[in-house]
């Protein structure tokens, strides 16, 4: 008798120990994470303003920009201010066309974020399904069959397959624009048109990875003994599935979706190049091409910023979810 | 009862359990099937220009742009060079490339995790937070990162990957040390005033390996993909050195004369990464059929 | 007046595993009236479990392969469909397990696993339902059952838990009870709780019940017949008084003499049966028992299987020779 949930000193459930202590790991993270970013510029062979300038070398832009990056400063100094800037918005300019870094990234925010978001959404409207049914006929045809097809779909290079598909549905069949972003201010139905093929080429693949784990979290429960009573009450499988699995599989499943929601972050990277999407992706590969230093630190930072903020959210949800986790 | 056979399990000769371990992998169709393209792929590397039909520049310019045919197996590219036979002689790089970067992160990763989980503290907190940071970018971008300030290169681009990799292998070791730390043995070979070297080396590691082969393949997998991105991208392998990646942007480039051209690199890279998909699973099955996925796969790749 | 709920005849179940067919349950045959306390006891491997999960038709086919009858209320269930056997499972013949920690649904409450059952086989909803699981729970003997409905089971002890499994269990009134080990994960004080609370419940609802255990202690106080199983056959069947008085089988004289009984001969000594449980997969062609046998004659035994025969009126034994028959 007597409950089991966690009591802390206050009589709390520990929810907010926990997320006391998660916020102190992000904000660690963080730091090391501007350390790292920080000295991206700094590991350049060279100097960075010159090597970023390249053949368009011009003393005048070359003193502007090194003092605009602050470069002549001792280096600690350099990280404190560079630090500050940056908590502030200020992420200095760009080597190639002198554009606050910051205006930069934020035009090409929400295409990064449309483009993450509907992939996460193909891949949990393909996973979710194909994981629980696949698990509920564990062993058959169709098991296999999802089985290989997720197979195939986790060692897809994501490149390829944006290229395979472009060739299918833009250029043989012309149902699709093979590039490019269309606002949604400018029609649902071309925002569609545009999104899906970018989308696909992420989503399906981490749709791929996702119906792995919906499959083995609703195997698990399935073999649970909570499993056998119910069935020895006499319910079919699929309210079995309904009432008693998925309830206790929801926990790993939420998990790996938002951790995905991470993965894709990163993912759209090298889509966002091939289909020509304006997001920043494209902006720290261009930078990376252009040697435009600041743009890429600014862009890493961002793109960094908000996997780790997302792996917080996902911990709070899953610690929201099973108790269990909170004294970890 | 399991933890009875567990007990039992862990105390029985690594040897004989490593028999066993090989039975179980060879009993699995997909791993075996796995295996059998591996070691193509390993003979392909180690001779691919004499296996190749035709030279890795050799130019046929009458038929450019050519489909699969009789001549050219997978077609030609832009420049009437034979895709079959470059894709052979690029799978030497990918190998390489794979197997010194997972390389790198094992020898990197396995130390780093063996020293956080055996002695904790504050030498835990300091590496594990360090990996943590490495975890916090999503890895191409990190890669990307890597190779922008070092430059493009092979050989930059095997130091990217491994760093990329590293914090799994850290991870997951720690996660087996943690387990492993606790049982008796170790307390009893203390005890007998073993030291920490020799405990670390000679009890715990051998224990841990299980997870760490099963990653090992599985990032050999996600690595050479990466490794493909990179080239893809033009920061990997460089000319005049074939990679697959490279020859699928240069396929890209020439979609509206020929979209063969793109096609068969790509599956390269997928039948590549399937084998090595098929084998990590087939030893994490055989080794421990009850091991829940402590074991990362593509979340940390490209 | 005790009408025959259940008869069971000849009933086989065969698993397909990777190193052959396993004969876990050769040919048992019993009957069960209702009012009637019978335990089915043996080691684990005997194949006592797969017996009654046979019998609730709780075994996935294939892999497994069953045979025989088992004729309830006249009804034949071996190759009904899948819908069918829905409608007896829970209804009909109820069934509870051992460990009430993971036999229910962790993220469920009580009072939801309780009215499950019921408004599936008797219709019941809303307020009707949630009288009458409020009813059970108190039947079961739970304090406070109006507030325990809505606690979720990892609020509950695991002697309070396992009531709540005999509550589901009971709740459609079902012919015949069976409890799978429903006492082994408890500690001695709840066991004896938990079986009183069954035979006062079998008093006043009057279905039968099945008990399968490996522990000896518990039978002799809650059974009126036990079977003994090894190597998926019965080896002896009687009274309990009879079994435990005079036991005709070499097996069930182990049994006994590994028990720890208060005024024994050698109070200082447990006796315990060297060797194995056979395996499925390559059951003996004679006596399953006769390798571990003192009595084997080595000859007859180890070739012939000897069938369930009576020894005296109402104690039956499967043995060439039985204990104390004389040869």
């Amino acid at each position: 008798m007597g409950r089991t949930l966690p009591t802390g000193p206050h009589g709390s459930d520990g929810m907010t120990g926990f997320l006391v202590r998660r916020i102190l790991q992000m904000v660690l993270a963080l730091l090391g994470v501007s350390i790292v970013v920080f000295s991206l510029i700094h590991l350049v062979p060279g100097d960075p303003v010159r090597v970023a300038l390249g053949t368009r070398f011009d003393q005048e832009l070359y003193d502007l920009l090194r003092e605009r990056a602050g470069l002549d400063r001792p280096i600690i100094e350099q990280y404190f201010t560079w630090l500050g800037n940056a908590v502030t918005g200020d992420l200095g300019v760009s080597f190639r066309n002198g554009q606050p870094v910051t205006t930069l990234i934020l035009e090409r925010l929400p295409a990064t974020i449309t483009l993450a978001g509907a992939a996460l959404f193909i891949a949990v409207v393909v996973a979710l399904p194909a994981g629980i049914i696949s698990a509920a006929r564990s062993g058959s045809g169709l098991d296999y069959t999802v089985s290989a097809a997720s197979q195939v779909g986790i060692s897809m290079p994501d490149f390829w397959a944006g290229v395979m598909y472009i060739l299918l549905f833009s250029l043989t069949l012309a149902w699709l624009p093979s590039s490019g972003y269309s606002p949604l201010g400018n029609g649902v139905v071309e925002w569609v048109r545009h999104l899906i093929l970018p989308a696909m080429t992420i989503g399906l693949i981490s749709g791929s990875i996702i119906t792995r784990f919906v499959r083995s979290a609703v195997l698990e429960a399935l073999n649970q003994d909570y499993v056998l009573t119910a069935r020895a009450k006499g319910l079919t499988e699929w309210q079995i599935v309904r009432r008693h699995v998925l309830p206790n599989a929801w926990i790993p499943i939420v998990t790996v979706i938002g951790l995905q929601l991470g993965f894709l972050l990163g993912g759209v990277v090298v889509v966002e190049l091939i289909f020509a999407w304006p997001g920043l992706g494209r902006l720290a590969l261009i930078a990376v091409k252009d040697r435009d230093f600041t743009v890429l630190q600014g862009s890493v930072l961002y793109i960094a910023f908000m996997f780790l903020a997302i792996n917080l959210i996902v911990d709070i949800i899953y610690a929201r979810l099973d108790p269990r986790v909170r004294v970890s | 009862m399991t933890a009875q056979l567990e007990a039992d399990r862990l105390a029985t000769k690594p040897v004989s359990r490593f028999r066993e371990t090989i039975r179980a992998l060879l009993a699995n169709k997909l791993a075996v099937a796995g295996l059998v393209v591996l070691a193509v792929l390993v003979i392909v590397g180690i001779f691919g220009e004499a296996l190749a039909p035709h030279g890795l520049n050799e130019l046929d310019v009458e038929n450019r742009f050519a489909g699969p045919g009789a001549d050219h197996w997978f077609g030609t590219d832009n420049l009437g060079r034979d895709t079959f036979s470059r894709i052979l002689i690029a799978a030497r790089v990918s190998l390489q490339v794979g197997f010194i970067a997972v390389g790198f992160a094992v020898v990197v990763g396995v130390p780093i995790g063996l020293a956080a989980g055996y002695y904790r503290g504050a030498v835990e907190s300091v590496l594990m937070r360090a990996m943590d940071v490495l975890f916090s970018f999503p890895a191409i971008l990190l890669a990307i990162a890597i190779l922008a300030v070092l430059g493009p290169g092979i050989g930059n681009a095997m130091i990217a990957i491994g760093l990329v990799y590293t914090p799994i292998f850290a991870r997951i070791t720690r996660g087996s040390v943690l387990v492993v730390a606790e049982e008796v043995y170790i307390r009893a070979a203390r005890s007998l005033g073993a030291g920490d070297g020799r405990i670390i080396f000679r009890h715990i590691l051998p224990n841990v390996m299980a997870p760490i082969i099963v990653q090992t393949t599985l990032s050999l997998a996600f690595a050479i993909l990466s490794e493909a991105a990179l080239s893809y991208l033009g920061l990997g392998v460089q000319p005049p050195n074939p990679a697959w990646g490279r020859m699928l942007s240069d396929g890209q480039d020439f979609f509206q004369q020929s979209a063969w051209m793109g096609v068969f690199p790509g599956l390269a890279i997928l039948v590549t990464v399937m084998a090595f998909n098929f084998v990590g699973d087939g030893l994490r099955d055989a080794l421990d059929p009850k091991q829940k996925s402590v074991i990362e796969s593509r979340g940390q790749s490209v | 007046m005790s009408e025959r709920v259940l008869a069971v005849t000849d009933l086989q179940v065969r698993f397909g595993t990777k190193r052959g067919v396993a004969e876990v349950v050769n040919g048992i045959s019993y009957d069960l009236h209702s009012g009637e306390t019978l335990a089915i006891v043996g080691e684990s491997g005997s194949g006592k479990s797969v017996g009654v999960l046979a019998l609730m038709g709780l075994l996935a086919q294939p892999p497994a392969a069953v045979s025989g009858s088992i004729n309830y209320r006249g009804r034949e269930l071996v190759g009904i469909s899948p819908k069918e056997w829905r409608r007896v499972r829970g209804k009909g013949m109820a069934m509870i397990f051992q460990d009430p920690m993971t036999s229910l649904n962790p993220v469920r409450t009580v009072g939801y696993q309780l009215i499950e059952p019921m408004a599936l086989h008797l219709g019941l909803a809303g307020d009707v339902a949630r009288k009458r699981a409020i009813g059970l729970l108190e039947l079961v003997g739970i304090p406070s059952p109006d507030s325990r409905i809505d606690d979720y089971p990892h609020q509950l002890s695991g002697g309070m838990r396992q009531r709540v499994m005999i509550a589901m269990g009971l709740s459609c009134d079902p012919d015949v009870l069976i409890a799978d080990e429903a006492t082994t994960a408890l500690d001695v004080t709840t066991q004896a709780q938990i079986t009183e609370l069954v035979a006062d419940l079998q008093h006043r609802l009057g279905m039968a019940v099945v008990w399968i255990t490996h522990d000896l202690g518990v039978v002799a106080g809650i059974a009126d017949r036990v079977h003994v199983m090894y190597g998926g056959r019965f080896m002896e069947q009687a009274d309990v008084d009879g079994l435990y008085t005079q036991p005709r089988h070499p097996y069930t004289e182990g049994l006994l003499g590994s028990l720890p009984m208060p005024g024994a001969d050698r109070p200082d000594r447990l006796v315990s049966i060297p060797g194995l449980p056979p395996d499925p997969v390559a059951m003996p062609a004679g006596c399953p028992f006769a390798p571990r046998c003192p009595h084997s004659d080595g000859s007859r035994c180890v070739e012939i299987i000897p069938r369930v025969e009576e020894v005296t009126p109402g104690h039956d034994a499967a043995c060439h020779y039985p204990l104390g028959a004389g040869l």
